[in-house]
């Protein structure tokens, strides 16, 4: 059976939201805090449990490689996960399953794409805090094997409009990939959006009387783009990318939001805004494309049929 | 001042993971005719800057009194792991603290199992201190900091050090020119990968050995840019800050490629 996408998310790694949810994995504890942003990832949590997909993809800013592509290719990771820029906040023991045969999939077609690719094998590799942080918000009872994607430094290297290039090549081989191997998947864009951020932490980091974008243009441009994609415009929203990454800082830089659009073949329908939020004044947004209410994938019973 | 010795030396895993492939061994070599040069000056403690380790929010100074375990590099796991045995000078780190707030710098303790060391500082400790009974001071790489500032933590953190009575070892690291291969190549083939990216590098190099300070604080940054510098190259202005911005000359132990980018073990005599 030709497999499918059937979703996609963008969905933020700021390690803040494991902390203010106090899971037992996470050695901190805190007071809360973020609640819109958490409450949005409830949402996102019930959507993707209706999706019922077979694996989960991520592709992450925090694993950045300088050599091409680099795929998660060890069945099971496990260990201590510590921020290094947070390290008080996220403390986290992990344990996932990584889907190996995909993964080669995605590694394999990348390079018949003319991509540099390559399968992490190492068992001991440290899995970074944005792949597990995305995926514990999305997914907590980490059920579900991942595919963890790292983030080419190709946009930072290069330029923008190279770099992006490259991650336009990398979702069309991921889609073909999963259609290859039948898998359901859905697609988790790791990406904050306006990344201007303090330079001191609260003396309280959950003290939400502290939280607020760090900067007004930054914030307007969080408006615009949501709101171009709460409309489906996604067309438009890829010729104004550039400008977005420029003039806000935007992580979305890093290549993860174009993948996954890539692979989900640029589909002009609107997305599902669960929530928006700052973090140490960066915009973080929670949305949603499900391509199978959108008539573009199959809904779970019939796929099963 | 209480200077024993100063180095500036790369934070590439490739010369300790892959020493058997002839352009790296010779980086290997550099760093352990530094790493004798650095015993023979007999320090109490190693004060470390590494671009590799990258803080945002406030400068960061490790905490914890001894740090072990072993890293996989998110880039070069394919050629294994570097295991790491690191004693830190709390004492020291917590004066280095404290000092900061003097320059406007917020600075934290990280004092935390399992943090992630980053790779510089591994290659770092093991090629300079393997074998010595020499605590460290770590510190990290604000990305928002730049040279000055950089300049003005290593002259606090030797100035902490003389308060203490401590002879310190200074050591940047970092690389050289930035350009590197972006796809795999026959590794017994690397060299740097842009023609004026060596040269320029050589010319710094030069420059760094002759000991003029001046011409050194004058052409940093157009190589820092020119050469994509890494950091922009902030690991020297640490070793200069250290120094208390000024040295006689320096020695060249290592000079070559590090996949296409710059990488040099340079000492410094003061």
């Amino acid at each position: 059976m030709k497999g499918s996408i059937v979703g996609g998310y963008l969905a933020p790694h700021p390690p803040h939201l494991v902390y203010g949810e106090n899971p037992p994995q996470n050695e901190p504890r805190s007071q809360g805090g973020w609640e819109p942003l958490r409450w949005a990832y409830e949402k996102a949590r019930a959507s993707l449990e209706a999706l019922k997909p077979d694996v989960l993809l991520v592709h992450s800013p925090h694993w950045m490689t300088q050599v091409g592509h680099h795929f998660l290719g060890v069945p099971h990771l496990s260990g201590k996960s510590v921020d290094p820029i947070f390290p008080n906040l996220f403390r986290y023991s992990f344990e996932l399953d990584v889907d190996v045969e995909l993964a080669e999939a995605c590694c394999e077609e990348a390079r018949e794409a003319g991509l540099v690719a390559k399968m992490m094998r190492n068992p001991n590799f440290r899995v970074d805090y944005g792949t597990i942080t995305t995926l514990h918000m999305i997914r907590p009872q980490w059920d579900i094997p991942i595919v963890g994607v790292s983030a080419n430094n190709s946009p930072y290297y290069l330029n923008t409009k190279e770099g992006l290039q490259e991650m336009d090549l990398l979702g069309k081989a991921t889609r073909r990939a999963i259609e290859r191997t039948g898998r359901r998947a859905v697609l988790l864009a790791s990406n904050t959006l306006s990344h201007w951020h303090f330079h001191e932490e609260p003396e309280l980091p959950e003290d939400m009387t502290r939280e607020h974008p760090e900067r007004f243009d930054g914030y307007k441009w969080d408006v615009r783009v949501i709101d171009m994609l709460r409309r489906g415009e996604v067309d438009e929203y890829f010729k104004l990318q550039p400008q977005f990454i420029e003039e806000a800082f935007a992580e979305v830089k890093s290549g993860a939001f174009t993948w996954m659009f890539a692979a989900m073949g640029y589909p002009n329908i609107p997305g599902e805004l669960h929530g928006y939020g700052t973090v140490i004044g960066t915009g973080n947004a929670v949305m949603e494309w499900n391509l199978v209410e959108a008539g573009l994938a199959d809904a779970p019973a019939k796929a099963a049929a | 001042m209480p200077i024993a010795s100063a180095f500036l030396v790369p934070g590439t895993p490739l010369p300790l993971l892959r020493r058997d492939n002839p352009p790296w061994e010779a980086i290997a070599r550099g760093y352990e005719a530094a790493g004798q040069a650095l015993a023979a000056s007999k320090p109490d403690v190693a004060l470390i800057y590494s671009t590799q380790w990258i803080a945002v929010l406030d400068q960061l100074w490790q905490t914890r009194g001894r740090i072990q375990g072993s890293h996989v590099d998110e880039n070069w796991h394919e050629y294994g792991e570097l295991p790491f045995d690191i004693r830190v000078d709390i004492d020291l780190a917590k004066a280095c603290i404290a000092s900061t707030a003097q320059i406007g710098v917020r600075s934290r303790e990280v004092d935390y199992d399992a943090f992630p060391i980053d790779t510089g500082s591994i290659v770092a400790t093991h090629f300079l201190l393997r074998g010595l009974d020499i605590p460290v001071v770590l510190t990290s790489n604000n990305l928002y900091h730049d040279g000055q500032t950089t300049e003005s933590l290593g002259r606090l953190a030797a100035q902490a050090a003389d308060a203490q009575g401590k002879r310190i070892a200074v050591i940047g690291v970092g690389g050289l020119s930035g350009s590197s291969f972006r796809q795999d190549i026959d590794i017994a083939t690397d060299h740097i990968v842009n023609d004026d990216e060596d040269r320029a590098n050589r010319e710094m190099l030069a420059l760094l050995e002759r000991g003029d300070v001046v011409e050194v604080r004058e052409k940093a940054p157009d190589y820092a840019q020119s050469a994509r510098a890494d950091m922009g190259f902030k690991h020297l202005y640490w070793v200069l800050g250290a120094l208390g911005g000024q040295y006689k000359k320096a020695r060249t132990h290592a000079y070559g490629p590090a996949f296409g980018s710059g990488a040099a073990v340079v000492e410094f005599q003061h």
